[in-house]
């Protein structure tokens, strides 16, 4: 009986589902347009907003989509006039005590509210009482800001600390028009989940304090990339401009990590903006660190070392924070042309690597361990770490070359590790952010080079159960960096292919292409729907 | 490179140049005997008076209690065709305020005078003003600051918004 299908017909197309499912999952599945605030595919069904209207055939009244299952034969119509007035009149009371906060509500641009009164609003509210006022600009914990007034009581929020982070802080008080959500007396929204309700939030009533009033969201172009924080792999967006990153928001992904994502991961954008990175590559001799440089000419000039260095003398130093194209490029490099076999895997991650909170986050804060992994078994590598320590001690290894971790924050062990790097006769420090402790660390002689972080370069990273998931290239932040690709290629000592794409292949490249692309219908409607960023 | 030559042995130009000339002997004869019709100005220690409504150099308007009328809304710089204007937002103290400039920048000389940032506004925070006469010599800072838009010495502690948040408030707005 299971895998029986039922017929129905949406808007006069016939599609068959699966057996207990909505009318409203049935039309998101199949690109079919309705207006909804409190449904969410994450979330339990709540039938609040009573926006999601549809007429079925037999009915003599609308009903809502997301509380009522498709049946057998079930006609089902939304584009009727009878249901764009339910849903213009229903979108009016919505907005009785709605205040007109949008030039200052960090919402706007994204807001629900916005985007449905383009389409089904009635133009002339008919409303003559005054606005209800409530608390404006709450503090609801570390993360979150909560103005009642906007909010429009769809109860996503409270449902998600019920249902996903099960921390159950929100709740809705009072009743009718003084109903607002609140936390209980004494408590905070404390949670490691808490920024999702800022995002399931349908109008502006939950901002970020991170992102608060940093930009409009119209000057922000996003891009889909997989989150480096930890070993899950949460598929996600990254919203950034010219000057840099802006936010992180998590994409569907049912595989991975559902509708959601970590608090933590929303933090990683910032080791990323220019403030925190290595800019350009730079010397240390003498007792005293050299005039900056470029980054390739840096690389150039530690492969003369690399070459002048006997095959034990060279060590190489990964974590699991890099791409599976730069493992086997810089593996390629010094396996196969320096002929070392010392290539040591930094993990301080080790001994929690299993730790598992339930939902998302995991103790392994490296997003490539299992890429890492099996590139070294691949090139039959196992060493200890302890090998590298008396190496260094004994001065056995002379020429040791660490690609550093790009977010540094989540190794807790840098500067005795800096200390431990600078015993060798030469350290090649790869990084993309600032080493930190490295200014200050006893070194020999070194060279810095800055290295691309993940949103600037193309790539794969294999999860914790071996999801093997490809992104590509949001932004370019530090422009004269090198990938590790272009890091392993300048190091043994070759030059750089520069590849020339041709003009015709520019103009029709995936990248130019966009599936949420607005149409010149809705362009008509509103010129500003569309994005309209400054790059 | 060619050069073309022409021999005009026609003198019939003759009439045309004496009455443009009396034209201008007519003009130079009213303007000695009338001095006070004469149109031409001794700038710079005469300058002509430009009406209130003349759109020159911008404005930031001014609440009630002195402080800047402005949101930091951005919908200027958004509709801004020279993306001439820069505006760094923040938190203000009053949750009724909530959000207002730190920063507001313009760029004068990006500035095209378009007026699109007045029409934008929907607090009535920014303005053309009457005022033009703006010269620099070497050195002069043409990116007017957030202090220098709202309260130059030229305003007399700024222009007063029409739109006022008391009156907003009463309204129910």
């Amino acid at each position: 009986m299971s895998d029986t299908k039922v017929k129905c017909t949406i808007n006069g197309t016939e599609l068959e589902v699966k057996p207990g499912t909505t009318i409203i999952q049935a039309m998101t599945e199949n690109a079919q347009r309705i207006a909804h605030y409190c449904w969410h595919p994450g979330l339990s069904i709540a039938g609040v907003c009573r926006l999601c209207m549809v007429e079925i055939e037999g009915n003599p009244r609308v009903q809502i989509a997301c509380n009522t299952l498709v049946t057998e034969g079930m006609k089902i119509n939304n584009t009727s006039e009878k249901v764009k007035d339910a849903v213009k009149w229903g979108l009016d009371f919505h907005l009785i005590n709605h205040p007109l906060d949008c030039p200052i509500c960090d919402q706007a641009g994204e807001c629900g509210l916005q985007d449905q009164y383009m389409e089904y609003g009635k133009y002339n509210p008919e409303m003559a009482e005054s606005k209800q006022k409530k608390h404006k600009v709450v503090d609801l914990g570390p993360t979150v800001v909560l103005d009642s007034e906007r909010c429009i009581l769809c109860s996503r929020c409270v449902r998600f600390t019920d249902e996903v982070s099960k921390t159950n802080e929100l709740g809705i008080f009072n009743r009718g028009d003084h109903a607002e959500i609140g936390t209980h007396d004494g408590k905070k929204l404390d949670n490691k989940y808490s920024l999702n309700t800022v995002d399931i939030c349908p109008v502006g009533a939950l901002t970020s304090k991170d992102f608060r009033f940093k930009q409009r969201v119209w000057y922000l172009k996003d891009s889909d990339t997989v989150c480096n924080g930890c070993s899950t792999g949460c598929n996600v967006k990254v919203y950034f401009n010219k000057e840099g990153l802006f936010r992180v928001k998590p994409k569907t992904n049912q595989n991975v990590n559902g509708h959601w994502m970590c608090d933590e991961g929303r933090d990683i954008y910032k080791f990323v903006n220019r403030d925190n990175r290595q800019l350009k590559g730079r010397k240390y001799g003498n007792g005293s660190w050299h005039e900056e440089g470029h980054a390739g000419v840096a690389a150039k000039d530690a492969a003369i070392f690399l070459k002048g260095a006997k095959a034990d003398e060279i060590a190489l130093v990964l974590t699991g924070q890099n791409t599976n194209e730069e493992y086997e490029a810089l593996l390629n490099t010094f396996v196969n042309i320096y002929k070392t076999k010392n290539i040591y895997h930094w993990w301080p991650h080790e001994a929690q690597a299993e730790q598992f909170d339930g939902l998302l986050l995991r103790g392994d804060k490296n997003p490539n361990t299992a890429g890492l992994k099996q590139a070294l078994t691949k090139h039959g590598i196992s060493t200890k770490w302890a090998d590298l320590e008396s190496g260094l001690k004994s001065g056995k290894i002379k020429q040791l070359v660490v690609i550093a971790p790009e977010n540094v924050f989540q190794y807790k062990d840098l500067a005795q590790k800096a200390a431990l790097f600078g015993q060798a006769e030469h350290l090649i420090l790869a990084t993309s952010v600032k080493f930190p402790g490295i200014e200050t660390a006893s070194l020999k002689t070194a060279t810095l080079i800055p290295l691309k972080s993940y949103i600037e370069k193309d790539g794969t990273f294999v999860n914790y159960k071996g999801d093997v998931q490809k992104f590509k290239k949001a932004t370019t932040v530090v422009s004269e960096a090198l990938t590790g690709v272009e890091l392993a290629h300048l190091l043994a000592g070759q030059s750089l292919k520069i590849e020339v794409v041709p003009t015709a292949d520019l103009l029709t490249a995936e990248s130019n292409t966009r599936k949420d692309q607005v149409t010149l219908d809705h362009r008509k409607k509103n010129e500003f729907v569309f994005n309209r960023g400054r790059l | 490179m060619s050069v073309v030559t022409k021999e005009n042995k026609n003198i019939w130009y003759l009439p045309g140049v004496l009455t443009g000339m009396w034209i201008t002997l007519k003009h130079l004869f009213k303007n000695l005997s009338n001095k006070k019709q004469m149109l031409t100005l001794n700038y710079p220690e005469e300058k002509y008076e430009y009406s209130s409504r003349f759109k020159g150099n911008h404005i930031l308007t001014v609440k009630k209690d002195g402080a800047i009328r402005c949101t930091a809304c951005m919908l200027c710089a958004t509709n801004c065709p020279a993306e001439c204007i820069t505006i760094k937002a923040s938190e203000h103290p009053d949750a009724h305020v909530e959000k207002y400039p730190i920063n507001y920048e313009i760029d004068m000389l990006r500035c095209v005078f378009c007026g699109f940032c007045e029409e934008a506004c929907p607090v009535d925070a920014i303005r053309l003003g009457p005022e033009w006469q703006t010269p620099g010599i070497k050195g002069t800072n043409f990116i007017y600051d957030i202090n220098h838009l709202a309260y130059r010495p030229q305003l007399k502690g700024g222009v007063q918004s029409a739109v006022d948040d008391q009156d907003r408030l009463k309204a129910g707005i």
